[in-house]
């Protein structure tokens, strides 16, 4: 899926209206477009199909809820990301959380890191 | 401070500046102030431990957090986790009795040490004591005193404070408390990093939605003058607006400081 794909995607458009991204300037929103592009790719995952893997149903009453361990992979997976950008200190941190703040934005809360430097 | 500036200054800080240490000297008057709280037949329910950020992992600290718990136990510099002893009853006739000496329970009101033997223990804390709702009712009840006072205390040592769930199973595994101890909350402890008024008190029903006179339902009559002082003496201050706009572009720059998802 493309930089220009994802901006289809409802959970992108969610994202989009209902974070700083809508009114961000166009190169930072582009910016963090293109991390969310290149995070997906990673993962072989579109954005609605990453979201989706956040969140489980109970094989009993099929109810949703968020899976511990898929966040857990997630951030495994950021951090992998982060080393392959080249990303340390605070930048790591902060496009890391650029991918978090999309899935807190589609209902899934996911923690990393603050920086405290 | 002022008690009632104290109980008006009083916000959940979420925002704690991560660097700037919290004196031990401070943290002292916090559970000195628990230790004053009143408590039912002098007993020490309240129980706590006092970790510095730096102490635990960030393994520990991720599994501490909860739903509601999250990267503010990541910016406390002090975690003050707290608990309610079970065994509140353990030693209760000897202390009853103790007051009863010193007339802190004084005989006008019935208090003897056969009114202590033959009655209060064996058929009201005894009882009490194996009924495991009614423990736990009477422990929450009385730690939450406690923990308040300490919360308070912070605030007037110019701390910002928050009260949090966390997750008890991780938390025993690493603090090694012992069966009989039951979570409460943890209070988080630090200077705060956003505006330690939080950008006004946050919203509050009046007082005859919950409050009554005689019986349910005749709701407490507020008294104009006295609402009116106490906007002057700090407890009651100005509500965060409805327009939010400051606030979140407090927010932003604190996300921005500590590469916070926005």
């Amino acid at each position: 899926m493309t930089r220009q794909d994802i901006e289809s995607q409802a959970s992108v458009k969610q994202w989009v209206a209902g974070s700083v991204l809508g009114h961000d300037p166009a190169e930072v929103r582009e910016r963090k477009l293109r991390i969310l592009a290149d995070f997906c790719a990673k993962v072989e995952m579109a954005p609605d199909e990453l979201v989706a893997f956040c969140i489980l149903r109970k094989k009993t009453t099929g109810e949703r809820f968020l899976s511990v361990k898929r966040r857990e992979a997630i951030n495994n997976w950021l951090d992998e990301f982060a080393a392959e950008q080249g990303w340390t200190g605070k930048e790591a941190v902060v496009n890391a959380n650029v991918v978090r703040s999309f899935l807190i934005h589609n209902g899934v809360l996911i923690q990393g890191r603050v920086w405290r430097g | 401070m002022e008690f009632k500036q104290v109980v008006g200054n009083r916000r959940t800080i979420r925002f704690f500046d991560p660097n700037r240490p919290v004196e031990p000297e401070k943290i002292q008057v916090m559970l000195e102030a628990a230790n004053r709280a009143s408590r039912a037949v002098n007993a020490d329910f309240a129980k706590a431990i006092v970790c510095y950020r730096d102490e635990l992992t960030d393994e520990v600290r991720e599994a501490l957090k909860t739903p509601t718990t999250t990267v503010q136990i990541d910016l406390a510099p002090v975690t003050i986790f707290w608990y309610g002893d079970t065994t509140f009853v353990n030693g209760a006739q000897d202390r009853l009795k103790e007051l009863v000496d010193l007339g802190a329970l004084p005989v006008t009101h019935g208090w003897t040490h056969p009114y202590v033997d033959d009655l209060v223990y064996p058929q009201v804390l005894e009882p009490l004591s194996k009924d495991a709702l009614a423990t736990t009712w009477a422990v929450s009840v009385e730690a939450g005193l406690a923990i308040a006072q300490a919360m308070l205390a912070g605030v007037d040592e110019g701390l910002g404070v928050g009260l949090h769930a966390f997750n008890a199973a991780s938390a025993k595994d690493v603090l090694k408390v012992p069966d009989h101890w039951v979570p409460m909350w943890i209070l988080l402890v630090g200077y705060p990093a956003e505006d330690p008024k939080g950008g006004g008190q946050r919203p509050r029903r009046p007082l005859s939605q919950s409050f009554y006179r005689g019986q349910y339902g005749t709701a407490w009559t507020e008294i104009p003058e006295v609402t009116e002082r106490l906007k002057r003496e700090g407890m009651i201050q100005e509500p965060m607006p409805a327009d939010a706009s400051a606030r979140m572009q407090e927010i932003k720059e604190l996300a921005d400081r500590f590469g916070l998802p926005l």
